[in-house]
Formats: C-alpha cells, structure tokens, sequence
C-alpha cells in the first residue's frame, strides 16, 4: 500500500483554477498531517488482518499438523485407536515397509489407552471442579463482603497463573503420596462393587495416576471457572433477583430459577474453556499420571499415560528413530488431541444453542 | 375474574368482619380489619433514618397512593410491607405493622408467607429468564400452591386475568424478553397474581411504560379491586387520582398527610401538601 504522506520539500499544488496556492490546505501541510482517507484504509487493512489472523493461525496449525501426521495416518491406519500397544520397534535393524511407510522392525503404536487416560483424567477433573466452581462463584457473588470477596477473587486470578510444572511438582511430590497414604486406601475398602463404583476399588499404588491428576487438574480448571463465573454472576440483575425474593422464594429458589438461567449459556462455555484445558494440560499430567504406555488403566488409582504427557516425553527418544516414523506417530497423536479439543468446542456451542431458548437482553457470555 | 380474585382469604375474613362489625358500636373506621395497620412505623439503614412515626392503616380492597417527593421514604415504606427491606444491611424498624390482625415482624412470621401474601410489581418489569409459563408459575411452584397438573390452567387464567393471554398463548415456551415493555410489565403482574396474594405494592409500576400501556394497566388494576388491596407508590399525581381510593403523602422521611384522594388533593389540611399538590415542589 503506498501512503502519499506530504513532505516537507513537497511543493503545493496549484488551486483548480490555476491561480495558485490559496491559502493553507490539508493535503499540503507540509509533513505534518496525513490525508484522512489514508489512516482510514490503514485501519480498515489493519483490523481485517487482525480478524483473520486467529482463524488463518488454527487452520495454518491444523495444516502444518497433518501433513507432519500423514505418513502416519496412513502406516498406522484407523487401528491406532484401538490397539493397546506403544513399540517404537527395533532401530538396529533395517526398517520395513507397511502400508507404503517406513519404519523400524517391530514398530507397533496404538492410542487407546491415550486416549482412555486423557478423557478419565479430564472427566475425574471436570466432575469435581465444576460444582466447586460454581460454589466458590456463588459465595464470592454472594455472600462475602465486597472487600474479602475482590480478595478471593483475587487469589482465584493468582491460582490460574501458575505455572502447571510447580502444580505437576505438587501433585507429585505431595498431594500423590498424601492420596495413597491416607485416603485412597480407605475409599478403596469403602465403596461398593457395583458398576461405576467399581473403579474406585482395586489397589491404590504409590499415589501417582488418575486420581492424582484429575485431582490436580480440578485445581488448574477451578479458576478458570469460577471467575467466568463470577463476572457473569454480578451481571444478574438485583431488579429480577429481588422480584424473585418478592414472590417469596428462598435463597436457592432465587438461584435456581433466576440466577443459574441467566448465567447457563455463559458458565458452559467456561466449562468448555476448562474442559480444553484438562484435555490439553501437559506437564502437570506428565508429572502425576505415572506416564505408562500400552496399558489401559484398570481403576481410578491406576498410572496411565495421557495424550499431551506422551508427546512431551516421548518426543526426545522419537527424534532418534531414523525412519520418521515415531515422530510422525506423535504428530498423529497431536492431531487427535486437537481434534478432541475442537469437538469439545463444537459440542459445548451446540449446547449452547440449545440451552439458550431464553433469549436473555443481555449476557449471552461466550 | 372478580370472584377468582375474591377468593383471597384475608380480605375475605376482613369483608365478612366488615359486615358483622357493626353492631358493636366502635366508629366505622374500625369495623373491619384494616389489610395494613401502622403504628409509629419508623425505618433506617445503620445510622440513616429514613422513616418516623407512620400511623396508617390501610383498608382491604381499596386502592391507597403514596406519593410525595424523591426520597421521602415512600419507596422504602412500600418495601417494608412485604418484609423486602429485611435482606437489606443495617436494616432496622421501629413500631407495629399487622398484616389482617396479625404482627407482619412477629418471630413466627413467616417471610416467605408474607410475600406470597402481600405480592409486588417494580418499577421496571423483571422477568426470570425463563419461558412465559415458567414465568408465571413460578411462584405457584416455589410455594406448591397447585399440583403439576393445573399448572397450564394456571399459566392461561393468570394470562387472561392480565389480558396478555391472546397475545402470548401461542409460544408460552418462548422467552419474555422479546415482548414488549408493557407486555412484560404485565407478565410480571400475572406472576404476582399467580399466587393468589391478599395485597399487592406497586411501586411505580408505569414509569417505564408508554401511554397506552400504563392505560391497560391502570385499567387492570382498577378491575382487581375490591378483591385484592392496592398499595401503589406513584410519582404521578394524576395517576393517583385516576386509582386511589385514599392518598397519602409523605414528605422528609414523616407522613404529612393522608385522606380521600379527592379530599387530599381539593382541600389539603396541610401547607406542605398544598404545595405539592399544587406543584410547587417535588
């Protein structure tokens, strides 16, 4: 885009009728105003770029992502997700070919417990971390003091920026063998063997596994959650609340018929935003699932090994198979991990639709 | 819709006392339970004092103003009826207020019953963020006045109570928010109506309203009387004389004055009404 920005030097150019300059003109102030018209087309570029930036940086990733995988996606076939075994194979001998694709002797990869661990983990997570969410927005809305709750609101802000590695290091370290020491024994002899309940017997290992890191990602996906839902809470009206308490309805009357429809739409999406981070969290997983492969867990206190974890720690030794084929794998294995997350996406937003008949004037949240 | 209305039973006992009172002789005054009776009502919040030394009584089945200039303690007054001001911080009350006979801030009254009893419509329409039928049920679902069954007649009775039933019959399911103001204000009062209240407080019903909507709803309010008793605070004095049986008025945190609506506003006692009245302040 070329901007005829007048210069210092620039002569004036002569009026129309060809007398001359006649006075001072804005398109010839020398050197100090650009003509309107050009910022005006500089902003309109500008903000077209910008708009689609966000969507040309998913695609471009998307892209970028499955012609890495592709050679994988066609060795290992639609059985990678249902085989149970992780074998990068032997790289001493000479590779062979299968479906067209090289890789070394033996190799065998298939996702299924990946992906079993991944949705348990984030399931554990989003089952305890949505209602205490929830809860902890409600009191800070509430019922604290204005003061103490920009406080907890405060800490809540805090609690999402830390880094997942001093959470990995927690769970680890603390909260594992914490689990295994003194709780997850006596949850073990205490539930009943009925379906459902059941993976909560079985032995409870040295702490690291399911329970430990849906644990720890309830914790990382809390503040995600309560602060979106907060904001939205302190959007509710006090007129149509206090018509509620009007009408003689008791304080969870008052929540239920007026504050959680208004703030529904909204606290879905954030549960998607805390469902995309459960699913994707890395280091912390890494750290607290055990990190095991081939095996699909057997009960809540099992090691596993999640998507995300996997590709961290694996993505070292993958880089030494001469044939491409285990980094490719993991490409693969990214690939699902971010189609899962986009369909978490789509999901929640047809939700969404659905749940918001109630057309609200305002605060549709995300 | 009268005698669906009639069915109130505190105004109904108040009416039955009404016809046997008098043989006892006492003025007629007091012949009947009044639906609110005042005595030396005073409100604040923490060291503010809004209200002192209201005497009222209200009578059951009539239509009562209150009106007076911004801030003098009316709004606030109103919301003591219905026990709204009770969740308020520093909230405190000084006095007697008896709903139909009874202590309204006795230890045994129940708030909730209170507010089923004694309903109310703000000032901007407030609908919950649910369907129109879930709107107007809602109440009779929070108190389980009716069982699952009857709650479609209710929604339509309600409705047509309020006249809003042709309008809407056809998405009940749909939401309040894309009816019109005076639609909405209306659904509010159909909702306030669902459960059978024995008062209703209005305060300042019409004020976000056009015209012909606040028209409808001066019309409605007129018909519900004298099955339901009308409390309406209103800074429109022709409003008040379009609905009130009784006007009273309240002026700096005190209650001026209070009479027939008529008598009030022809020949005030006092020069601070006179002057309100008159327009030359408020």
């Amino acid at each position: 885009m070329t901007v005829p920005v007048a210069s210092p030097g620039r002569p004036v150019p002569p009026a129309p009728d060809g007398r001359g300059p006649s006075g001072p003109r804005w398109d010839a102030a020398p050197g100090v105003i650009r003509p309107r018209h050009d910022t005006e087309g500089m902003v309109r570029w500008g903000t077209r770029l910008a708009a689609l930036l966000p969507g040309a940086a998913l695609v471009g990733l998307a892209v970028a992502l499955l012609i890495e995988a592709l050679p994988a996606i066609r060795g290992n076939g639609f059985g990678f997700f249902t085989r149970t075994t992780w074998d990068p194979g032997n790289f001493y001998n000479p590779p062979v070919v299968v479906n067209g694709v090289a890789r070394p002797d033996g190799a065998s990869y298939g996702a299924f417990p990946l992906i079993v661990g991944t949705l348990a983990s984030s399931t554990i997570a989003m089952v305890i971390a949505v209602p205490v969410a929830f809860g902890t927005a409600m009191i800070v809305v509430h019922k604290l003091p204005r003061r103490l709750s920009n406080t907890v609101g405060m800490l809540l802000e805090m609690l999402a920026g830390i880094p997942s590695v001093v959470f990995g290091l927690w769970a680890a370290l603390t909260l594992g063998p914490f689990l295994a020491h003194h709780v997850s024994p006596f949850i073990s002899r205490t539930m009943p063997d009925v379906p459902v309940l059941r993976f909560f017997k079985g032995p409870v290992g040295s702490g690291e596994g399911l329970l430990t890191s849906g644990l720890v990602l309830a914790v990382m996906v809390v503040p995600i959650i309560a602060s979106t839902t907060r904001d939205l809470l302190r959007q509710v009206p006090r007129g149509t609340q206090e018509g509620a308490v009007a009408l003689g309805m008791t304080d969870l009357e008052v929540v239920r018929s007026v504050s959680i429809p208004w703030v529904r739409t909204g606290v879905i999406g954030a549960c998607v935003l805390g469902l995309g981070r459960a699913l994707g969290e890395t280091m912390a997983v890494a750290m607290a699932s055990g990190t095991v492969l081939g095996t699909v867990p057997r009960n809540v206190y099992s090691t596993f090994g999640s998507m995300a974890g996997v590709i961290v720690s694996q993505l070292d030794s993958a880089l030494t198979d001469a044939t491409g084929f285990a980094v490719e794998t993991l490409a693969y294995l990214g690939l699902v991990l971010l189609a899962m997350s986009l369909l978490a996406n789509i999901g929640a937003r047809l939700l969404v639709r659905r749940a918001s008949t109630t057309a609200l004037p305002v605060g549709r949240g995300i | 819709m009268t005698d669906a209305v009639g069915t109130h039973t505190g105004t109904e006992t108040a009416l039955r006392q009404a016809e046997a009172g008098p043989a006892a002789g006492p003025p007629r005054e007091v012949a009947f339970t009044p639906a609110f009776s005042c005595r030396g009502v005073g409100v604040g919040f923490g060291a503010k004092t809004v209200l002192e030394g209201v005497d009222l009584d209200i009578a059951p089945g009539t239509v009562t103003a209150l009106v007076g200039p911004t801030g003098c303690g009316k709004t606030t007054f109103l919301r003591t009826l219905n026990r709204l001001n009770d969740r308020v911080p520093g909230f405190r009350r000084s006095g007697t207020i008896s709903l139909v006979g009874e202590d309204l801030y006795d230890r045994h009254m129940d708030p909730l019953v209170v507010r089923r009893r004694v309903g109310m419509l703000f000032q901007r329409p407030n609908p919950f963020p649910l369907s129109i039928h879930e709107n107007v049920i809602a109440g009779v679902k929070a108190h389980r006045l009716a069982p699952r069954s009857e709650l479609r007649s209710i929604t339509e009775r309600s409705l047509r109570e309020v006249g809003l039933w042709e309008a809407v019959a056809d998405r009940l399911g749909s939401s309040p928010f894309r009816l019109s103001g005076g639609q909405q204000q209306l659904l509010c009062l159909a909702r306030a109506l669902a459960v059978r209240p024995d008062v209703l407080l209005l305060d300042e019903p019409t004020s976000s309203l056009d015209p012909v909507s606040t028209e409808a709803v001066e019309d409605l309010l007129r018909s519900l009387v004298p099955g339901l008793t009308i409390v309406i605070v209103t800074h429109n004095l022709a409003q008040a004389r379009r609905l009130a049986d009784r006007t009273v008025f309240f002026h700096g945190g005190r209650m001026v004055e209070t009479g027939e609506t008529a008598e009030l506003f022809e020949n005030p006692q006092q020069e601070e009404t006179r002057n309100y009245v008159s327009g030359r302040f408020g």
